[in-house]
This record gives C-alpha cells, sequence and structure tokens, in this order.
C-alpha cells in the first residue's frame, strides 16, 4: 500500500487530509513541519508528499527541494491555500509533479496522487 | 383682466408662501399687542416693540422674491392691532412704512453679506446680523419714525426724544426676538427624541431656576430698591449657563426669559427699574438688556462654533482612521482569502473523507462523530474570521470597554494568521500570565496591532531573514500594559525613528503612509504611547503602553 506523507502546519488540514487519504485506502502519516518531516523521513521515507506551500520557519518552497534530494525521491504534490502564478512556475520548475488550490476535491487530490505515483513507478523503472 | 392674471400667476408663485403669510400676520398682530402691553405709563414709552423684528426674521427666512407676501400679509395684522388703540390712519400707515422699511434695511444687509439660508451658526454671522439687523436697520427707521410723527403730529415730544426711544425699543427688540426666531426655525423635533434624559433635566432645572430668580429680582415687590444693582445680575449664572451648555438656541431662549420678566416688573411698577420718569425706566432697561444680550449671545455663538468645529474634525478623524483601516484590510486580502480556504479545506476534506469511509462500509459511530465535530470547528473558526473582519470593516463611533490586552493580542494575529502563514512567518507569542486589563475601542486597538504586525511582516518580505518571526511581547505594572512586536527585517535608520510617525511618509511602495500616524494617535486618543527601536542587526520593534485598568 502507498505511503503518503501530508506535510501542512494546520493542524485542521493536516487531519482531514490524512482523514480523506487512509479512508481511500492509502497509508498516510501527517507532518507539522518542515523539519518534523525530514527527522521522520529518515526513518521510511514516504512514496509520495503532500506538501503546503505557506508554512512558518521551513516554507514549502524551501523544504521541496531537499525533498527531491532524499534517496527515494519521492514526488510531490503542493497544495496552497494562497495561490499566485509564479508560485505554480516555480513549483513546477522546482520538481513538483502537481499544484493544488485549497480547497481541494477529493478527486482531484486522489488523481494527482495517483499520477504522481505512477510517474515516479515508470521512472524508477527505468 | 390683465391684472388679474398676474395676480393669480404671483399666487401660484408664492403657494408656497401661503403658510409663513399666516403665520407672520398672526405673529405681527401678537408680536404688536405685547410691544403695547410693553409700554410704560403715563406717557406710553413703548421698551420693547418686537413686530419690526418678527418681520425681519420672516423676512430672513425666506427667499427675497416672496418678501412682499410677508410684508403685504402683515398689513391687515397691522392695522387691526392699531387702530384698536385709536391712532390716526395716517399714522398707521406711517407706523406700518417705518416697521417695513426697518424689516426691509436688516434682512437686504444681512442677506447682502450672509448667504442663504441664514443660520447664527459662526461669530461673523452673528456680528453681521447684531450689526446690520439689530443696530444699521433700527437706527435707520428710527428717523423715519420720528419724521413721520412730526410730520402727522401724532403724539408730543422731541424729534430727538422720539428717534432715541424709537431705536432703544427697536434695538432690543432686534436683538433678542431675530435670534431667537432663528435659532427657533432650524430646529427639528427630532433633537428632542435624539436628548438625552439627563440633558432635558438640565434644560428644565435651567430655565425653572432662571424663571424663578427673574420673577424674584425684577417681578416681586420683595426687595427694596437699595438692592437694585446687586439684583440685576442675578440671572446671570444660568445665562451663562445656557450660553456654555444650550448652544444659541438656548441662549436666546433664556435671554428672551430674562428681557420679558424685567420689562415686567418695569411695566408693573416694581423690580429695580423704577425710574424717575417712564424715559429714564425704559433707557436703563433697555441698556441692561442690550448690554446683557449682546455678550451672552456671541459667547453662545462662538461656543457652539468651536464645539462644531471639533466635531467635524472627530468625524474626519474617524473617517480617516476607518480609511486607513479598509485600505490595511484591502491589502491583506491574499492573506483572508488563505484564512478562509484552511478552514474550507479541512471542511470540505473531512465530509469527502465521511463518504469514502461510507462507501467502504468501514465507518463507525466514533469516527463519524469526530468528523462532525471537526467540520464543525473549522466552521465556526470560518466564522470568526468573517465576523472579526466584518467588525474591522465597520465605520462606528469610539466604544470604549474594558479588554484584556493578550485577548487582544491573539485575536489579532488570528486574522493576520494568514497574511503571515503565506509569508512564511511565524507568530512568537511572550505574553504575560493572565489578563491585562485596559480600557479602548476593540477595533480601533486592533487596528493598531494589525499595522504593527503588517509593517513587521512586510519589512522581512524583502529581506531574507535568519529566523522569519514576529515576537509579540506583553507585560504590565500596575500603572501601564505594554504590548511590543519585534520582526527580524532589516531595521531602520535610528534617524527615522520618528520620521517613520509622521503623516505620508512611507517606505513601502504601495504604502500610503499613514498607518503608523494613525496608529499613534489612535494610541494616544487612548491615553498611552507608541513609539519604534531599531536593533542593529535583529530587527526593528515597535512599542504600546496604554494605561491599566487596575483589576478588582
Amino acid at each position: 500500500m502507498p505511503f503518503i506523507a501530508v506535510v501542512d502546519d494546520e493542524e485542521s488540514v493536516r487531519k482531514a487530509l490524512r482523514r480523506l487519504l487512509r479512508a481511500a485506502g492509502l497509508e498516510a502519516e501527517s507532518y507539522a513541519s518542515g523539519q518534523e518531516f525530514l527527522e521522520q523521513a529518515a526513518q521510511r521515507e514516504p512514496d509520495c508528499v503532500v506538501l503546503d506551500l505557506h508554512m512558518p520557519v521551513m516554507s514549502g518552497r524551501q523544504l521541496l527541494p531537499q525533498i527531491r534530494k532524499l534517496a527515494t525521491r519521492p514526488p510531490v504534490v503542493v497544495i496552497t491555500a494562497h495561490d499566485t502564478p509564479d508560485n505554480k512556475e516555480e513549483c513546477l520548475a522546482a520538481g513538483a509533479c502537481a499544484y493544488l488550490r485549497k480547497p481541494l476535491e477529493d478527486r482531484v487530490l486522489l488523481n494527482a496522487i495517483s499520477a504522481a505515483l505512477r510517474a515516479n513507478a515508470s521512472g524508477a523503472k527505468r | 383682466m390683465i391684472a388679474q392674471k398676474l395676480t393669480l400667476k404671483a399666487l401660484q408663485v408664492n403657494a408656497g408662501a401661503a403658510l409663513p403669510a399666516l403665520a407672520v400676520a398672526l405673529g405681527y398682530y401678537l408680536a404688536a399687542r405685547v410691544g403695547f402691553a410693553f409700554t410704560l405709563q403715563p406717557d406710553p414709552i413703548s421698551t420693547l416693540w418686537p413686530p419690526n423684528a418678527l418681520l425681519m426674521a420672516a423676512l430672513l427666512l425666506s427667499a427675497p422674491r416672496s418678501w412682499w407676501v410677508l410684508l403685504a400679509a402683515a398689513l391687515p395684522a397691522h392695522l387691526l392691532a392699531e387702530l384698536q388703540s385709536g391712532v390716526p390712519l395716517a399714522m398707521v400707515l406711517g407706523w406700518f412704512a417705518s416697521n417695513c422699511s426697518e424689516a426691509l434695511i436688516g434682512a437686504g444687509l444681512v442677506r447682502a453679506f450672509v448667504r442663504a439660508p441664514v443660520r447664527l451658526d459662526s461669530l461673523r454671522n452673528a456680528g453681521l446680523l447684531l450689526l446690520c439687523g439689530g443696530l444699521a436697520a433700527p437706527l435707520a427707521s428710527s428717523f423715519l419714525d420720528a419724521g413721520l410723527v412730526k410730520l402727522i403730529g401724532f403724539g408730543e415730544g422731541e424729534y430727538w426724544t422720539l428717534v432715541r426711544t424709537r431705536f432703544s425699543a427697536n434695538v432690543l427688540a432686534a436683538i433678542t426676538i431675530v435670534p431667537l426666531v432663528l435659532a427657533w426655525a432650524s430646529w427639528r423635533p427630532a433633537a428632542v427624541r435624539a436628548t438625552p434624559p439627563a440633558h432635558r433635566v438640565e434644560v428644565a432645572a435651567l430655565f425653572v431656576g432662571l424663571l424663578a430668580v427673574s420673577l424674584l429680582a425684577f417681578d416681586l415687590p420683595l426687595f427694596g430698591a437699595s438692592l437694585a444693582p446687586a439684583l440685576w445680575y442675578a440671572p446671570l449664572p444660568f445665562l451663562l449657563w445656557a450660553a456654555v451648555r444650550l448652544g444659541v438656541i438656548g441662549t436666546a431662549s433664556a435671554l428672551a426669559v430674562l428681557v420679558v420678566a424685567t420689562i415686567w416688573g418695569a411695566v408693573q411698577g416694581v423690580g429695580p427699574f423704577t425710574g424717575d420718569s417712564p424715559q429714564d425706566t425704559a433707557r436703563d432697561l433697555q441698556l441692561f438688556l442690550i448690554a446683557a444680550s449682546v455678550p451672552l449671545l456671541l459667547l453662545a455663538v462662538a461656543l457652539e462654533e468651536r464645539s462644531r468645529a471639533e466635531r467635524e474634525a472627530h468625524e474626519q478623524r474617524l473617517q480617516l482612521t476607518h480609511l486607513s483601516r479598509v485600505a490595511m484590510l484591502g491589502e491583506m486580502s491574499g492573506g483572508l482569502a488563505h484564512e478562509l480556504n484552511q478552514p474550507l479545506t479541512a471542511i470540505l476534506s473531512n465530509a469527502q473523507a465521511a463518504e469514502h469511509l461510507i462507501a467502504n462500509k468501514t465507518i463507525d459511530n466514533n469516527e463519524l462523530r469526530e468528523i462532525l465535530r471537526d467540520i464543525i470547528a473549522a466552521n465556526q473558526r470560518a466564522s470568526e474570521v468573517i465576523r472579526r473582519l466584518r467588525a474591522l470593516f465597520k465605520r462606528g463611533e469610539t466604544y470604549l470597554e474594558r479588554l484584556d490586552a493578550n485577548e487582544l493580542v491573539r485575536e489579532t494575529l488570528s486574522l493576520a494568521q494568514g497574511d503571515l502563514a503565506t509569508r512564511s512567518i511565524a507568530p512568537v507569542l511572550k505574553l504575560a500570565p493572565g489578563t491585562l486589563a485596559i480600557q479602548g475601542d476593540r477595533i480601533q486597538l486592533e487596528q493598531v496591532m494589525l499595522n504593527l504586525i503588517l509593517n513587521g511582516a512586510e519589512a522581512m518580505a524583502a529581506h531574507t531573514a535568519v529566523e522569519r518571526t514576529i515576537t509579540v511581547r506583553s507585560a504590565g505594572n500596575d500603572s501601564w500594559v505594554y504590548v511590543s512586536f519585534a520582526d527580524r527585517g532589516p531595521g531602520f535608520a535610528p534617524e527615522l525613528v520618528e520620521k517613520l510617525f509622521e503623516p505620508f511618509y512611507t517606505t513601502k511602495p504601495q504604502g500610503l503612509g499613514l498607518g503608523l500616524s494613525i496608529s499613534r494617535s489612535i494610541v494616544r486618543a487612548h491615553g498611552g504611547r507608541l513609539w519604534g527601536a531599531s536593533h542593529a542587526s535583529h530587527g526593528a520593534s515597535f512599542h504600546i503602553a496604554l494605561p491599566a485598568v487596575r483589576s478588582h
């Protein structure tokens, strides 16, 4: 079962997304900050990261390249409650495979995650 | 036929003047009766002649094109009043001409200098009214009046004596009645409903007191003539009270009470104004009343003018404060969208998670209950953001209440959270334990705090700060409550420390430069201080000190 990590500083969102992903049959864990994620990821790297862009101290934008440097290079789905056009371009350029606006429709999020997992799997085979 | 048509047309044009004309006719007749009643015997010396003044006030309140209607309406009233006293018709008509001339000269001169509508709302207007209507018009018409008396040969007396007595009776009437009518003409019954009960009690107390003192001093044969000069001043405290507290309308009314009480006593032959001859009595009385009325009336106008200017300045300050608040909210609209999107995300994802669980048939009641609880909490959070936002958008009067400075900080931060989050700035709270009681306007103080937080956030935007935090500290002692906001931006040059608070000084490309200056005036209006400090290498801080409210 694919393991999805949710990184969002907002507790209610974090909890709701984790709940949604688990209800959709995925394994999911959530982290309140970039630091927390990086510490935990050392033990078990996720198959995909759902990453909030705007977080204090270490923003999603700062965390994104570090995730892409992990051993398994997990794909990243960026989510944001405050989107600006240049943010999207920047994130995609930095290696995110999707850029989604909050509030998130479950279909949209789940499709983005499964697309990311597929792309990563085919990338790994190559 | 043509004349008839013209009259008809004129009547149509002046249909709007029908009611005022009727009022003028009635008022003129009653005023003439009062004038007769206020005549000293045995040789009739008029102390106060109100019809001319009433006519002048009526002209001042209406457009010049309908003046003739009002003058025409006064004629039958004049004839009715004067012919009763057995004066020859020629003299009656002569007096009508001189009465009208006073009203016309006064109203015409005032209208030449004061734009309509004529109101006693500035010292300039009041001064012009007293000079033109109260001095020039009675003076000019007195010559005509006395001249006509001599020409027609009615009554006795020297020409100059006649001029003098007519003049002073007309002056007294003009300076007391014209302001009275003008003030009451702009009075609206709605003003009474808006008056707090305490004020109504004050008005009643003032007039009851004034009436009692005036009756005692001028109308009751209680004190001998020896006490006379001292008694003159007995009503003064009440008149000053009226001037200071009740404005022009109250002062003009109080003066009318004084005038009636004084003259009534003299006519009855009691009170301090009982001279050797009616001429002496009338002169003393008139000089006393004129000397009392003019300064008090001007004082009332000056005070009302000043308090209106203060009210306007206050209103403008409120407007500016509101405007800058709205501008600030506009600047942070992105952050506010973020702040609303978070709970919406939680609601949607929770609800859709429940849908998945129901579809999988793996949901249990406990989990469902937890999901619903989270949805409700997120909904309440969104409602709270909207409630607070609406409060900030609203424009209202300053409302002082007892507040907790710590709670204000938390509330403000919850609004700014979205903005801080989009800039990846973490608020750090170092609040004093317990509550820090202050007295203030919640919205205005939140505006100040929001302004300081957003300034700090903006200062760090361009700056790649080591640590993107805004630290909010609070502290308090018996006399002061302190709240400070420290950012980790580049700080500012020490010489700018005061310039930052000047209006229209800004370092932001889109800033108006009003935020800090308005913030400081808000804090000052709360009896507190707002200052800034720059700390080399670790940002700027802004500090609020507000008077502490002792908790019981």
